[in-house]
């Protein structure tokens, strides 16, 4: 019973215990803001650990991560802006919830799926290290390449008005994905010999742009017009409306279950990561759903499914990391350098040398979700009240502000901020032509990995396209994918003749 | 070929290792060092330098900042030196290897030779060729039998085309006339886990990466003039017959065109001391790596030597 040995460690180390805690608010707060990212935050506190316990240090960072994940909802529901990729699922359902004066509900669903998701992670990665690791090594590209594929899927789910539109949006994502070094040739492409675009477009100063500096220039278009914005009757009122009961989080509860095994499943594999996470468990939670049909116009599951998925992700990603020394994510690269300064060799010998600290750093996360459960669950509705109160010509432009301040830091580059200014005018011309900024961000998160497995299967293979179907869990994957969009195109159909009967 | 003349520089800066303690009198930095890292925390080029600055805790009278600038195969953090101010407080640590190779493949402005001066080198990455523990090739004959058995049927891993560990790989197979098929995967762990998962039969990867891992994966030869002290089992390329040239990444300190000789060689002196520090080799042996010092003029002749072995790669990579 290494874990309650573990625990006993936490629980009698009141530093560590307070390292855990503030891991838990700093990740939230460092994810609510968008552009600023757990593994920003974890780079830049990175130097700070050096002088830390090794326990202490690994355990701080690991927290980080998770409550990060968790924190990106807090963004995506009151501003439509992902404060992660990992929560940019969550928006889709989130923001609506927010419009309709629901957002501390949203966020406490978010909150308590979380929980669920990174709890069920954790336990499954106590339980089965050994195992998951196992598992792990043997799925090589092909299985990657099917899970990207099943990610796809949501971008039917995102995609409103016009699928065409939709689609092409999908399809400018992808093509701007493709700027920069080809991953198997290494030729560049569409670099026009810019040192600056040959490790291509990064990902948090275009989602800063299209989302937030978006968002600020079409509040500055519309400024003058009264601002459609719901106003509290009573605070006794909202308060009430903002409550969660059991009877409205029964119905989460399938989609919780199911999102949180998804998501400890591609924590797995290494290179994934929790958006891609978040991004199946909606697609397969909006197929699966009885009430499909309000999913993307404020289902509380919709809210629900991936963000337990997310942070499922959290636990299982661990036993790759230190059975193999193969970081999933870029949070995990960073633990992998923290466990190298303090003198800790990861790989299989780790269990043997360093089982205690390694059981004590799974304790620590068991901790640091209960902490960052806590904290959310009755500060972000405080938050959600606070921000509603602040008026519009003093929050958007500290939003405008605060998002060339992340954009630059990020990375410390001034090139990042000119992508995320183009990437700003880009998605407010998008939104304003009805394109679709959510599907061009989701094919682009998931293009990068999706060409590099492909073409890696390809090599691999004997027979060409005949090593997914070879490979059971990859055939599998692509199934669902294939699956799921033709049950949409069914049902697009059949609402297609149905509307066509009405007008006749 | 001038792999002979390399050989011997290489074993003669190997010798030679110099002190140059007098001149550290001159340099008195009144700033703190800062390192560029053109790598992202947590590589092998990035626990050189934090054992840098590490070691130099008790040795400089200045901290010494690491400075992380990933991008662009190193290439952002190169720029980002080149273009601070000639004081000498802005220095840069570059993987030689691939800021060699992608200066000749990419026909770049600055390479070790372009608008850099080489300080001091303290350590060397290496280049291995490893198979999974379970696979039937068990020897570097091994596998040149089972490649002349089925031609393009075997897969083998390495970090990206053109890199230095496709370049070893790729060399060893022309130089035996052998085929197979490369997989480019995106870092030295992704590679590494292809091995163990047993996704490809072989690969070229950096010695380090065995360390740990040696119930999983086996590593046949290595790319050098001796064994590594971490690895004394894995014998080098050369013992068993076979013809490699002998490319390596030695871990270099430069700094950018128009910083005072004076400054250079005090940091110069100042490298002997902390490499020669006994925490800096227990920071860097964590990481399966060893500490190796060279003055800037040794390191400037090893890389050219490497760089001439390496012109014929190159320019059959860059016709393709």
């Amino acid at each position: 019973m290494d874990i309650l040995l573990g625990l006993a460690t936490v629980f009698s180390s009141p530093a560590l215990l307070g390292w855990v805690v503030l891991a838990a608010l700093v990740g939230m707060v460092v994810g609510a803001i968008p552009g600023l990212t757990a593994s920003a935050a974890i780079a830049m506190l990175l130097p700070v650990t050096f002088y830390m316990e090794p326990l202490s240090a690994l355990a701080f960072l690991y927290v980080i991560g998770k409550s990060g994940r968790y924190g990106g909802s807090i963004a995506a529901i009151l501003f439509n802006t992902p404060g992660t990729a990992a929560s940019a699922a969550t928006q889709i359902d989130g923001y609506p919830l927010s419009q309709r004066g629901l957002s501390s509900k949203a966020m406490k669903v978010a909150t308590v799926s979380s929980i669920i998701g990174d709890f069920t992670g954790e336990l499954l990665l106590i339980a089965g290290v050994g195992v998951i690791a196992a598992i792990a090594l043997k799925l090589g590209p092909p299985e990657l390449f099917a899970i990207y594929v099943a990610a796809f899927v949501v971008i039917g789910s995102v995609i409103g008005k016009s699928v065409v539109k939709g689609l092409a949006s999908a399809a400018l994502g992808v093509l701007i994905q493709m700027i920069g070094t080809d991953p198997i040739s290494a030729v560049e492409r569409f670099t026009f010999g810019s040192y600056d675009m040959l490790n291509g477009i990064g990902l948090v100063p275009l989602m800063i742009g299209m989302f937030v500096l978006a968002e600020v220039l079409s509040q500055i278009e519309n400024r003058g017009k009264t601002i459609e914005q719901y106003e509290e009757p009573s605070s006794d009122e909202a308060r009430a409306r903002n409550r969660l009961t059991w009877t409205e989080y029964k119905p989460c509860m399938p989609h919780v279950i199911r999102s949180s095994f998804i998501g400890a499943f591609i924590g797995m594999l290494p290179g994934l990561g929790s958006a891609i996470a978040a991004f199946v468990a909606y697609g397969e939670g909006k197929r699966r759903a009885k009430n499909s049909e309000d999913w993307g116009k404020g289902a509380l599951e919709g809210v629900a499914a991936p963000e337990a998925a997310n942070n499922a992700v959290s636990g299982p990603s661990m036993a790759p990391l230190l059975t193999l020394g193969i970081p999933g994510s870029t949070i995990g690269a960073i633990l992998v350098g923290v466990f190298l300064i303090h003198g800790i060799q990861i790989g299989p010998t780790l269990f043997l040398t360093s089982r205690e600290l390694v059981y004590s750093l799974f304790a620590a996360g068991l901790v640091g979700i209960a902490a960052y459960g806590l904290i959310g669950f009755y500060g972000a509705a405080f938050v959600g009240r606070f921000i509603t109160r602040i008026p519009t010509d003093i929050l958007y432009p500290l939003i405008f502000l605060t998002s060339f301040v992340a954009a630059y830091s990020s990375r410390g580059s001034l090139f990042d901020v000119w992508i995320m200014v183009v990437a700003g005018f880009f998605g407010w011309m998008m939104k304003k032509l009805d394109f679709n900024p959510a599907a061009f961000v989701i094919a682009f998160v998931l293009a990068g990995g999706a060409e590099e497995t492909f073409r890696q299967s390809l090599l691999l293979s004997d027979h060409g396209l005949l090593i997914f179907v070879t490979r059971p869990v990859a055939l599998g994957f692509l199934s669902l994918g294939v699956a799921t969009v033709f049950l949409r195109a069914r049902a697009l159909s059949r609402e297609a003749r149905a509307a066509a009967l009405e007008d006749a | 070929m001038d792999r002979r003349t390399f050989l011997q520089t290489t074993a003669m800066a190997g010798i030679a290792v110099s002190f140059a303690g007098a001149a550290a009198a001159e340099w008195k930095p009144r700033r703190p060092l800062n390192i560029i890292v053109p790598y992202k925390a947590g590589g092998g080029t990035d626990a050189y330098a934090r054992a840098v600055s590490a070691a130099a805790a008790d040795r400089l009278p200045v901290p010494v900042v690491i400075v992380n600038k990933p991008g662009a195969s190193g290439m952002t953090g190169a720029i980002a030196a080149s273009t601070a101010k000639p004081d000498g407080n802005t220095i840069l640590l570059h993987s030689t290897g691939s800021f060699l190779f992608t200066s000749m493949l990419k026909e770049t402005e600055l390479s070790p030779f372009d608008g850099f001066q080489m300080i001091a080198q303290i350590g060397n990455l290496k280049v291995s060729l490893a198979v999974p523990a379970g696979s039937p090739i068990k020897s570097v004959q091994d596998l040149v039998d089972a490649a002349k058995a089925s031609p393009g049927k075997l897969r083998w891993a390495h970090t990206g085309r053109g890199g230095r560990f496709h370049v070893t790989g790729q060399t060893f197979l022309n130089s035996l006339g052998l085929e197979a098929v490369d997989v480019p995967f995106k870092g030295g762990a992704a590679a590494r886990a292809a091995v163990l998962g047993e996704q490809v039969d072989f690969a070229f990867l950096g010695i380090q990466q065995g360390r740990g891992f040696e119930d999983q994966m086996t590593r046949l030869a290595v790319v050098a003039t001796d064994r590594d002290e971490l690895a004394p089992n894995v014998p080098t390329f050369a013992e068993l017959g076979f013809d490699v040239p002998l490319v390596s990444s030695p871990i270099i300190l430069y700094a950018r065109d128009g910083v005072d000789a004076e400054i250079i060689s005090g940091i110069e002196a100042a490298m002997a001391e902390i490499v020669a520090a006994p925490e800096f080799a227990e920071l860097v042996n964590a990481k399966g790596t060893l500490p190796l010092y060279r003055t800037g003029a040794e390191a400037a002749a090893a890389v050219q030597a490497m760089k001439d072995a390496a012109t014929p790669v190159i320019d059959a990579l860059k016709t393709n």
